[in-house]
């Protein structure tokens, strides 16, 4: 369950106001509730206003005036951002690793979480537990780097794509939910004759749909937003993923924000669109990998 | 944890070894990428490794450490930044921490808009260090930027992510970023509060702060817990938000960064010192791991005290 959606709060529930004095303190109280909230909204809403304003506002229109409304709705920068940020390219870069990645990395995962949640392989244990002790390893940026420069795959898109084949706290949101369902299921699948990878195939997998979906979209924002390894590993500039493709363009194009803006903005739709669809399970999947599993 | 279940999927030999044959590829990338490279992280810190392929790697001991901790200008550049870190935690910790917990107590009362204003806070947390930087460079931009209009109406002047407080800025961004996720874990927190807690002390006539202070911070231990854990480790470990905000520069670098730019050629000088970087990122996790380890001594000693 998202806590972003309705739930039954446990909000401090007090006896209605009986009086006029008390239902001045609460009038007062929700006033100044209000007041802090959009104080803070003003934070998170500026910014992308100033955004959006950017974006529509002519070259010397934003020099005159970087901050104000904009004259007229202007998309121009957008179709310019978009050509000239060869966002095309990036984009489907982006997508291709997101994609591939992603689906690899779930339907790899739910084999290996399968046989350890429901201890079918010897030493489940310990390989969960190994799992769980890679949080807190030292990160494996440089020895990585090695690896794949011997592997000779820098700078190709098979050796981006590996980088994003792992990731523990996935696994073990799958290993969790997996142990909810009943163990007499694979029983009386196997006694119907049912074999080991058709069970996970079409019978495991559309029951743990949610902790897939989950899974699915924490892996993929990850690789969406990844900017960091873009930069140590790719150099082509063919190849990289939008992230990377922005800063480049803001290196290029920093002083022209009108056209900054709108390509910061067409990068931001794709996860906002994800983000009104899919809100339980981005929620449940980030908070599930800071709680205790 | 049923270790030993017998998998029933057949009885033939191939069938007896499918769970473990078609768990290897998962398993095997973990190893290869994950875990194996991790813990070759120590092994290269005592290395001359460099980013160049090919190129012999020697064995050189302590020497990154005691360079990296004690040999001129370089050394007392890398103990500011670790410093640095320090300061970054203890800032981010606290401000994150308290902002979180107040838009929490917020949304979570009967408000209208309640939900728009917890998609609000909470949005920043999924767009990435590409878009949050850059929406805030846009933000703060000297030179008639929003920010700078703000501070002009104040009679002030800063020249922001370009001016001597660029450190501050950046903070004050991570903070803008991740405040949502803290805000949600206390949610949700809040949420494990039965309701008839607070009937029975309004019954009693305790209203407002003795709410607050007897029922809803006691019953919050977990999730206080959970988020000092969650920000002190991760304010350690974070440093892109430089990368997009101010770039490589003496007076903002935290460690992090220090291991990036130096294993990758972001210092400017263009030489890719991966044994050094790796010496580096040991010191670091030396640090998490400190930390880390004292932050939950203490959260489990309060745990106990509240929860028994």
């Amino acid at each position: 369950m998202s806590v972003l959606d309705e739930f039954p709060i446990a909000t401090p529930v007090k006896p209605p106001p009986r009086n006029k004095q008390a239902r001045r303190r609460k009038a007062l109280r929700n006033g100044a509730s209000y007041a802090i909230l959009f104080l803070f909204a003003a934070f998170y809403v500026g910014p992308l206003l100033i955004l959006i304003f950017a974006s529509m506002k002519s070259l010397p229109e934003f020099f005159a005036d970087p901050t104000g409304l904009p004259e007229s709705f202007e998309l121009a920068n957008f179709g310019d951002a978009w050509d000239l940020a060869n966002f095309p390219g990036y984009l489907m870069n982006s997508l291709i690793y997101t994609v591939v990645a992603t689906a690899l990395f779930v339907i790899m995962s739910v084999f290996v979480a399968f046989p350890i949640a429901r201890g079918y392989v010897r030493g489940a244990g310990a390989l969960l537990t190994l799992y769980v002790v890679a949080l807190f390893l030292p990160p494996a940026l440089i020895p990585q780097f090695q690896l794949i420069l011997n592997l000779g795959l820098f700078n190709t898109r098979q050796g981006y794509i590996l980088l994003f084949l792992i990731n523990p706290i996935g696994l073990i949101i799958l290993v969790n939910y997996i142990k909810s369902i009943p163990r007499e299921l694979d029983e009386s699948a196997a006694m119907d004759g049912c074999g080991y990878v058709r069970f996970v195939w079409s019978i495991l997998i559309p029951l743990i749909k949610p902790a897939i979906a989950t899974v699915t979209v924490i892996h993929a924002i990850g690789i969406w937003n990844e900017l960091i390894l873009a930069n140590v590993y790719l150099t082509n500039e063919d190849l990289y993923p939008i992230t990377k493709g922005l800063i480049v363009f803001e290196g290029v194009y920093g002083s022209d924000w009108p056209k900054l803006a709108a390509a910061v903005l067409m990068l931001m739709l794709p996860m906002l669109v994800l983000f009104m669809f899919l809100q339980r399970y981005i929620i449940s999947g980030l908070t599930s990998g800071a709680v205790k599993g | 944890m049923a270790a030993k279940t017998r998998n029933m999927f057949g009885g033939g030999k191939l069938a007896r070894w499918l769970p473990w044959l078609m768990l290897l590829p998962g398993l095997g990338f973990y190893f290869l990428i994950g875990v194996g490279p991790s813990l070759a992280t120590f092994i290269y810190s005592f290395t001359d490794a460099t980013g160049i392929r090919g190129l012999p790697i020697n064995w050189v001991g302590f020497d990154n450490f005691d360079e990296f901790l004690f040999q001129g200008a370089r050394s007392r550049d890398n103990i500011d930044a670790l410093k640095r870190t320090l300061i970054f935690m203890v800032l981010v910790t606290t401000i994150q921490f308290t902002v979180g917990l107040v838009m929490a107590l917020l949304v979570n009362q009967k408000l209208r808009g309640r939900l728009i204003f917890r998609t609000l806070f909470f949005v920043p947390v999924i767009l990435g260090v590409a878009v949050q930087g850059l929406m805030w460079k846009l933000f703060l931009r000297p030179g008639g930027g929003p920010m700078d209009s703000i501070f002009g109406w104040f009679g002030m002047e800063s020249q922001f992510l370009n001016g001597e407080n660029a450190f501050y800025w950046v903070i004050v961004v991570q903070i803008w970023a991740n405040a949502g996720f803290t805000m949600v874990i206390f949610l949700a927190g809040m949420q494990t509060i039965p309701a008839d807690l607070y009937e029975a002390a309004a019954v009693d006539g305790a209203s407002g702060w003795n709410l607050f202070k007897n029922i809803t911070w006691p019953q919050l231990t977990p999730a206080i817990n959970t988020n000092l854990l969650l920000n002190i480790v991760g304010s350690l470990q974070a440093w892109m938000l430089f990368l997009v905000l101010t770039g490589y520069k003496n007076g903002t670098q935290v460690l992090g960064y220090v291991v990036y730019a130096e294993a990758f050629g972001g210092t400017g000088s263009g030489s890719f010192r991966q044994g050094y970087a790796a010496a580096a990122s040991i010191v670091l996790f030396i640090l998490v791991l400190m930390l880390g380890m004292s932050a939950n001594a203490f959260v489990n000693r309060r745990e106990r005290k509240y929860m028994s």
